[in-house]
């Protein structure tokens, strides 16, 4: 403590009166006063919390003098931003063999502690005409750019314009990065039906904004994909209509319909269809809100058979039709806490017999910060023949650099 | 669904937000930035506010449906100091209007018409919270500054405006004089509390204590953004025991659990204000916001 008044006095010191000025009037404790211990437990007994120790002054500059938001813009620096993911998981039976997707998985009965992502994001307006954003994505595969594209700011009649590689615009969570999803992995109609991760690829997107007093958006992409890595990269046209309304002042509605076609060679052509439902219940005061969000997908494969699918595609479902979707619900009950359920289906692959998969999931996030996340899920998976089995997941997150915009 | 409900519905979703005879149509972030583009635009504007008086302004929903009425928007006039990065950027960016992006010639930023308070120093990281690094964006709080705002609304419409710029001066100038005898008033008032001390929730209240003489003897949260800690608030406890501090200042859109616990140790009370013109009945414009700020205030550091 006395260490701490010292340095405290010190940096004030160095910093002169300005920083003084500045300095929080932070109250003095005194912890070994018998009367102010008694105080602070009341005080935590009433809040529902432990006790705690008085908050750790901010560590100090090497210099003594920090930087400064405006002196950082002098410098034209993007603003960068980087989110790191890790888990720790527990499964209850061999998912990667009986129920194969990306995410976090860990052999049967053995907690395992897994890098999951991090994420370094890079995004500025580089001149009057173009914004430009960059997310690179540092895995125990190595290093892989998720998204890099330009937008166009300055185009006429409702019009935008992105080129370089980007998220499709397919249904509502591909078009998300991963640690804006509610929960901590992806349902598995996604994996199943749609992609590995992301259905992304370099090409070129046309948005339109109607002129529609709601928020009605028409896109256009032509981008070459590969869903299941390791495949061909062939061209891919996605239309996307979405709609956001407003049913009162507390309550969002937004619909999206989406369809895609992959060339998959010889004449054959991959189809993908999605319908995506999102609706918000946030009153204007406070930071509650609940969610309820659904998302249906098809694929169909059309003329030929597909001409080779890897056999890693092939053990995670592709190469053949079916649908899938998802239903969840999220409770956002303050600033720290939310809690969610969802329910997925999709078709069964890997080593499990042919069928529908089902699986159920609870979600608990405490949000210790505006950028430091802990989040808890534990799923149960039903495959078809009756097998079943629990998986868990503890996820935990950080936010470093630039705020970021929350997402809708 | 009903036929009428459905015609409601329909008509609701149908309906243009902007009357037809609004020579500019001017979106701002907040209810207050409105409510002064009101006081100088007059008839000749219309006027939208993205978020609410009782909203908090740093968790307002990116809502696409907001980006329809940037779309239409003259001028956007933001707060700026990153109170809105959580929600505007995006927003600005669906709206395919450029002349709003920052910088942009229908884009107005108020906090570059003010002069700003509580800039940190030293090592500017998140140990310290979710602070502001370009200083404290609760300046509306002071009437001078208010008029200082309100003064470069109106050059910006004289600007986007020239025919109605004349208008816009006049009006910009009799609100000015309007306030200016207001804050007569309220010093008048506030004179002898000058140095009585108070407790707020979150640092909101720079502007106001600085014009008032007030003093703020510690907030709520020790860390914008983060819970704060038993033992902060037994320091403050202990403090308002020791100094005789009775009011714990909390805009209504906060969680007041801390504060309630805090007034009743230290036998104190609980002021609860709008936060914003529009987050009461009673603050229906900027004027009467800043009064009810004064009036409930001063009663509770009597």
């Amino acid at each position: 403590m006395r260490i701490t008044l010292v340095a405290s006095l010190l940096a004030v010191g160095w910093a002169g009166p300005i920083v003084a000025a500045a300095t929080d009037p932070a109250p003095t404790s005194a912890p070994a006063d018998p009367e102010r211990q008694k105080l602070e437990a009341q005080i935590a007994r009433e809040l529902g919390t432990g006790a705690t120790a008085p908050a750790a002054e901010p560590a100090p500059t090497a210099s003594g003098h920090g930087g400064s938001a405006s002196w950082a813009r002098l410098l034209v620096l993007p603003d960068i931003s980087a989110v790191g993911t890790f888990t720790a998981a527990q499964d209850g039976y061999d998912v990667a063999r009986l129920s194969p997707r990306e995410g976090p998985l860990g052999p049967a009965g053995k907690p395992t502690f897994l890098f999951q992502e991090l994420e370094l994001g890079l995004q500025a307006v580089i001149d009057p005409y173009f914004r430009a954003d960059a997310f690179i994505a540092f895995t125990p595969r190595g290093a892989s750019v998720e998204e890099a594209y330009l937008t166009a700011l300055a185009l006429p009649a409702g019009l935008q314009l992105k080129a370089g590689l980007f998220y499709a615009p397919f249904g509502r969570l591909n078009t998300l990065h991963p640690h804006s999803w509610d929960f901590t992995d992806a349902p598995l109609a996604r994996g199943r039906l749609l992609a590995t991760e992301n259905l992304s690829g370099p090409g070129l997107d046309l948005l339109w904004l109607t002129p529609l007093p709601w928020f009605a958006e028409l896109q256009l992409a032509a981008q070459t994909t590969d869903p299941y890595d390791g495949g061909e990269g062939r061209l891919t046209g996605t239309v996307k209509l979405q709609q956001f309304v407003s049913l009162s002042e507390a309550l969002s509605l937004g619909v999206g319909l989406s369809a895609a076609r992959r060339d998959e060679g010889a004449g054959a052509w991959r189809d993908l269809g999605d319908l995506d439902l999102f609706l918000k219940y946030r009153p204007v005061s406070g930071r509650a809100y609940l969610t309820l969000q659904g998302e249906l997908y098809a694929r169909k494969f059309r003329g030929h058979a597909p001409a080779a699918v890897p056999l890693a595609a092939a053990f995670q479902g592709d190469g053949a039709g079916g649908a899938g979707g998802y239903l969840q619900v999220l409770w956002r009950r303050d600033t720290w806490f939310a809690c969610g359920a969802r329910y997925d289906r999709a078709p069964a692959a890997g080593e499990s017999p042919r069928g529908t998969e089902q699986r159920w999931a609870l979600v608990g996030h405490w949000y210790m910060s505006e950028f430091s996340r802990l989040a808890l899920q534990v799923a149960y998976d039903q495959r078809p023949g009756g097998a079943s089995g629990w998986e868990s997941i503890l996820y935990l997150e950080f936010v470093m650099g630039a705020h970021g915009a929350h997402p809708f | 669904m009903p036929l009428r409900s459905s015609t409601l519905l329909l008509a609701a979703l149908l309906a243009a937000p902007w009357p037809a005879s609004a020579a500019l149509r001017v979106v701002t972030t907040t209810e207050g930035l409105a409510a002064l583009a009101r006081e100088v635009g007059g008839d000749r504007v219309a006027v939208i506010s993205l978020s609410r008086g009782v909203q908090d302004p740093h968790f307002v929903d990116a809502n696409p449906i907001l980006a329809v009425k940037l779309r239409d928007a003259d001028l956007l006039v933001d707060v700026g100091l990153e109170l809105e990065i959580g929600w505007l950027p995006p927003l600005v960016n669906q709206s395919r209007n450029a002349a709003i992006q920052p910088g942009g010639p229908s884009r107005l930023t108020a906090a570059g018409s003010v002069q700003v308070l509580d800039v940190p120093t030293g090592t500017i990281d998140r140990s310290r919270g979710d602070l502001h690094p370009g200083g404290n964006p609760h300046f509306l709080t002071d009437p001078r500054r208010g008029a200082q705002v309100a003064r470069a609304i109106a050059a910006k419409l004289a600007v986007l405006d020239p025919a109605g710029a004349a208008g816009y001066q006049a009006r910009a100038a009799a609100f000015s004089a309007r306030l200016d005898a207001a804050l007569a008033r309220w010093k008048v008032q506030l004179q002898p509390l000058a140095g009585r001390k108070l407790f707020v929730h979150h640092r909101t209240l720079t502007y106001f204590l600085d014009w008032t003489g007030l003093e703020s003897a510690g907030e709520m949260e020790p860390r914008p953004g983060t819970p704060p800690p038993s033992s902060h608030l037994a320091d403050l406890v202990a403090l308002a025991r020791k100094e005789g501090i009775k009011a714990c200042v909390v805009e209504n859109f906060y969680d007041s659990k801390a504060d309630e616990l805090v007034a009743r140790l230290a036998g104190g009370t609980v002021v609860r204000i709008p936060g914003d013109v529009g987050g009461e009945a009673a603050a229906s414009s900027y004027e009467a916001w800043l009064d009810l700020l004064v009036q409930r205030i001063s009663a509770a550091v009597k």
